[in-house]
């Protein structure tokens, strides 16, 4: 069938927004996933060594013309300044690479061959096996191990996955602080707002305007804003602590800032209207006829709340919940600024591996594991509730 | 529904509660920034405009303003202008996978922005956009597009094809159809999305963080700075700055929602066919 | 027929290329004439309205108006104005600008828009309304502006998608009546869209009677009560009682049909059918006599099933040979409706009042 005139009309307006949203989004996100699993540092930095290793079958030690291409090829990269970024890559396989690549490099006018006795003879790591198939074993465009790491894993040498060294395997337990914070904050959220919308949505619409306004101006304002005010509030010298102390409630200032209590009461407090907006929506369709006829019917207060009014606004929980979850595990700002070392999530160690350690793999792995993280709340969430729509709450 | 009273006053006693907490912290900053002292603290020494002063003094915080106008008012008009023509042709296509391609547009809405963050710093180390203003734009952009398409596509699904076809039978070719009947009536969703675009590009700090080198910081961008070095009360006049364009947008959001409702809606809307 | 103005010629519309929404259609359209297009919805008429409109193609087949034909002339430059179900008058501009906009896009002088537009707010007698927004006017207002804003430009033809179907009873018969007098004042050509049968016999000159894509018959409204094409024409229109039987002797327009328990009817037939055939027969429910009357053609006894009252008559339902809800119309004070439920009562009618039809659907 002939495309219809209207049909290219739709696609020629739709095109300049698919091609922006492609380009600096979807294209952003595969490039993301790419340097999680991507490997080239081997394979550019050590061309020929990659192809002497290509025949070796990864037992004993391989031949000599791969000990020549590594000695001449780090010696190159060594000059070129490549050397840092490989050395740094195969530190992350195995701590001490580092020291021995620049080592290496920095020796290329004591070498000659052949070359595997100078290297051995310089250091006797060059003649051990696993050195050479973890070399090897890089020679490949693609590599597992950021996304191993990230969930606490390792390999060893010879490719066997195994738990990751105890002082490197934080990562479940972050994946895990994050979801208890996020669950948290998302049950304060929806035990405190269900009763605050419940009220706006009784009031005369005078004084719902004014509930509502008092939402709604936290809601526009920036989540900075709201957390410098927080920071500010909680100092140990600040205002809140000045009022216990005042009011006598406490002796001596409390500590609050840099501290989980902080960061619940700050995220709570950004995330509590993604709640209120919709469960006040919900609840203001609610036809008070039907609670009017349960009490016709004969139930009382307590049972017309439990069987008639909470099941009617558990779309509106379900929905605000969804939303808050979703929010609170990419939440980034808020924990830096109010937490403490402990009370980090996901994203800061995502952006601590991309500007502190440069460890571009790291922090792509998390990422994904973060997006895929949010991908299965997305799905669950258009299980859970019908009609869940991505602006069914607008931030 | 009807509660006991106890339980009634116990209740709105805790929404007055939960609302002095909601708007408490963004009250209390107001003060903080008049202090004359140099300290944080409540009840301030005394009042002065010093900390504004200082804002309007400092190259920084000046530039940050600027820059974060520049990006502001451009992003609102480059999401508007992509978000309101894609939510045209989704309205006026016919094909199927609409949902689809709604929430594909939509993501960037509900993935971590710190995903996007980091993906849009290594897209932009290759192509050499981070620490440039257009990179900072192109990054809002996309941002806050999904929610231009989403306000508009809400206010289409509010109008009435027949009002289309009624102006075909009373002779307007396609392209007046368009300015004189549909473009008046969608034109306050079209408002909404665009101070939606602003407000996400004029709060936004997470992306900023990661492209934007110091001649592009923006404002959330330089009070951060300011937070993790020293805590001045200058931040708290920025914040203030910040909370009165964020009550002039709310103001303007709600007057175009309102005038939105009444001009659309017919007293007695009939189901369109 | 002298003067056509619109012509359908084997008319078809398909969605998805296999279901028909429109078969075949055939349709003839008189200058100055009253049309209604009336059936059930999903039944082809509407489809038929919006490819006449220009919101829709032929999948095949061909439309013309004034000899010219057009398909794949887009709406706008058809010349065809529309009166729409829901009113379609745009929201943000007032009554008179709602006017004002089809001269506009007609290219009338400046000079002329405004006596145009005062004659057409005459015309719907709602002057004092002009600055008003839609949205501040009730229906039947709203109604009378969409009508005043499809004819103020002079287009010879004038399509309506059931506009009065959101309108309450007394005020959908107002409105008839006057939308039957504007097209009697103007002579403008009308196509009308309705599922309402009443509405449709108020006030056509000729109705086309839809049912699953094809048209049952094209007649006036007189024809199509007393002369039904088919069964479901006959019950379509107006009150009916239906006997399925055989046909089973013919002598012209005279027949006698068979019921399956075992009885017998005399009826009229005008349809091509030899005996053996399954008819439909059809009567009236006025057509119908109570009581013993030895000189009409068909007598049977049934069984008094419940009493109607109507204000001014009465029906009765009975059941009479095997139809369990035979409706027979009486006037208020008939001794029949004094009678208990499960009496026997005599009914008679003759074989000229009852049609043998194909039996359709």
């Amino acid at each position: 069938m002939a495309i219809s005139r209207n049909n290219l009309l739709a696609a020629a307006l739709i095109a300049p927004l698919f091609a922006v949203v492609v380009a600096s989004f979807i294209v952003p996100l595969a490039v993301t996933l790419w340097t999680a699993i991507g490997n080239p540092e081997v394979r550019e930095t050590l061309p020929r060594t990659t192809a002497a290793l290509r025949g070796w079958n990864g037992e004993g030690l391989p031949s000599e013309a791969a000990f020549a291409a590594v000695a001449a090829e780090l010696a190159q990269a060594h000059e070129a300044q490549a050397i840092g970024q490989l050395s740094r890559r195969l530190n992350f396989e195995e701590a001490g690479l580092r020291a021995l690549l620049l080592k290496t490099a920095r020796a290329k006018d004591r070498l000659s061959a052949p070359y595997r006795d100078a290297l051995v003879a310089l250091d006797p790591r060059w003649g051990e096996t696993s050195l050479w198939q973890i070399l090897a074993r890089n020679t490949a465009a693609l590599t597992p191990l950021y996304l191993l790491r990230s969930l606490d894993l390792s390999l060893t040498p010879d490719g066997k996955i195994v738990a990751a060294p105890a002082d490197e395997a934080i990562f479940l337990a972050l994946f895990a602080r994050t979801f208890v914070i996020s669950f948290w904050v998302t049950i304060l959220c929806v035990l405190i707002g269900y009763p605050v919308a419940y009220t706006l949505s009784t009031l005369s619409t005078r004084w719902a305007n004014i509930g509502m306004a008092l939402v709604l101006v936290p809601f526009w304002t920036s989540i900075l804003v709201r957390t410098t005010a927080w920071f500010i509030l909680l100092q140990r010298e600040g205002p809140v602590n000045a009022l216990l102390l005042g009011l006598g409630v406490v002796d001596a200032p409390i500590t609050m800032i840099f501290t989980r209590f902080a960061v619940y009461i700050a995220m709570v407090h950004v995330l509590l209207p993604f709640v209120v907006l919709p469960l006040y929506s919900v609840m203001k369709g609610i036809n008070p006829a039907y609670l009017r006829a349960a009490a016709s019917l004969g139930a009382p207060p307590w049972k017309r709340f439990i069987r008639v009014y909470l099941p009617l606004t558990m779309p509106g929980v379900a929905a605000g919940g969804l939303m808050v979850f979703m929010l609170a595990v990419g939440f980034y700002i808020t924990p830096v600024l109010v937490g403490g070392p402990e009370d980090q999530m996901v994203s800061y160690f995502i952006a601590f591996f991309t500007n502190q350690t440069i460890n571009w793999g790291m922090a792509a792995a998390l990422a994904c594991l973060l997006l895929a993280m949010t991908a299965i709340l997305v799905v669950v969430a258009r299980l859970i509730v019908p009609g869940f729509r991505l602006g069914g709450v607008s931030a | 529904m009807k509660t006991g009273n106890g339980l009634a006053l116990t209740v709105r006693t805790f929404t007055a509660i939960v609302l002095v907490f909601l708007i408490a912290p963004i009250v209390v900053v107001f003060p903080l920034s008049l202090s004359s002292g140099e300290l944080l603290t409540l009840p301030t020494p005394g009042y002065s405009l010093r900390w504004y002063d200082d804002f309007f003094t400092s190259s920084k915080w000046l530039l940050a303003t600027r820059n974060s106008f520049i990006v502001g008012i451009a992003t609102a008009i480059l999401a508007t202008f992509l978000g309101t023509l894609g939510a045209l042709g989704i309205f006026l296509g016919r094909f199927r996978g609409k949902t689809f391609l709604v929430a594909m547009l939509a993501t960037p809405m509900v993935v971590p922005v710190v995903v996007t963050a980091i993906a849009l710093y290594f897209a932009f180390s290759f192509v050499g956009l981070n620490n440039t203003l257009t990179g900072l734009v192109l990054a809002h952009t996309v941002l806050s597009v999904p929610y231009v398409l989403i306000t508009v596509l809400a206010t289409l699904q509010t109008f009435d094809r027949n009002l289309l076809k009624a102006a075909a039978t009373l002779g307007a070719p396609p392209p007046a159809a368009f300015r004189r009947v549909l473009l008046p009536l969608i034109a306050p969703g079209v408002a909404t999305g665009a101070l939606f675009a602003f407000a996400t590009s004029f709060d936004e700090l997470v992306v900023a963080i990661f492209i934007a080198g110091p001649q592009q910081f923006t404002l959330p961008r330089q009070m951060y700075a300011g937070l993790r070095e020293f805590l001045s009360p200058t931040i708290a006049s920025a914040a203030v700055l910040l909370i009165i364009c964020s009550l002039l947008l709310l103001t303007a959001n709600e007057y175009f929602r309102t005038r939105g409702k009444t001009r659309t809606l017919p007293d007695d809307p009939a189901e369109p066919n | 027929m002298h003067d056509p103005i619109v012509t359908f010629e084997r008319v078809t519309k398909s969605y998805d290329g296999r279901t028909l929404v429109v078969e075949a259609l055939d349709l003839t359209l008189a200058r100055g004439e009253f049309l209604t297009l009336l059936g059930p919805s999903g039944s082809g008429k509407t489809t038929t309205l919006m490819m006449l409109a220009g919101f829709e193609d032929p999948t095949s087949g061909t439309i013309t108006l004034d000899g010219k034909r057009l398909n794949h002339v887009p709406a706008h430059r058809r010349g065809i104005g529309m009166v729409f179900q829901n009113y379609a008058l745009f929201p943000h501009m007032t009554v008179a600008e709602n006017l004002v906009f089809p001269l506009e896009m007609h290219g009338v002088p400046k000079a002329e828009i405004e006596p145009k537009v005062k004659r057409a707010l005459d015309m719907v007698r709602l002057p004092q309304l002009r600055d008003r927004k839609p949205g501040q006017l009730s229906g039947g207002q709203q109604q009378r502006v969409a009508v005043a804003r499809a004819l103020v430009y002079g287009p010879k033809l004038v399509l309506m998608d059931e506009p009065l179907g959101a309108l309450d009873k007394q005020l959908r018969e107002e409105l008839q009546l006057e939308i039957k007098h504007l097209h009697d004042e103007l002579g403008v050509t009308i196509v009308y869209v309705t599922h309402d049968q009443s509405e449709a016999l108020t006030m056509s000159d000729r109705i086309a009677v839809f049912h699953q894509g094809r048209v049952q018959q094209l007649a006036t409204p007189a024809d199509l009560y007393e002369r039904p094409a088919n069964a479901f024409v006959a019950s379509f229109i107006g009150e009916n009682n239906r006997f399925d039987g055989t046909l089973v002797g013919r002598d012209g327009a005279n027949c006698r049909v068979r019921l399956p328990d075992g009885s017998e009817i005399a009826a009229t037939i005008e349809a091509d059918l030899a005996p053996g055939a399954a008819v439909a027969v059809s009567i009236r429910p006025e057509r119908v006599a109570v009581g013993a009357q030895a000189q009409r053609d068909n007598r049977f006894v049934g069984d008094l099933r419940e009493v109607i009252y109507l204000g001014d008559h009465c029906k009765l339902r009975l059941a009479v040979a095997g139809n369990e809800s035979f409706v027979v119309k009486v006037a208020a004070g008939d001794a029949a409706t004094t009678l208990d439920r499960g009496s026997a009562l005599a009914v008679a009618w003759d074989a000229a009042a009852c049609r043998a039809l194909p039996p359709l659907a």
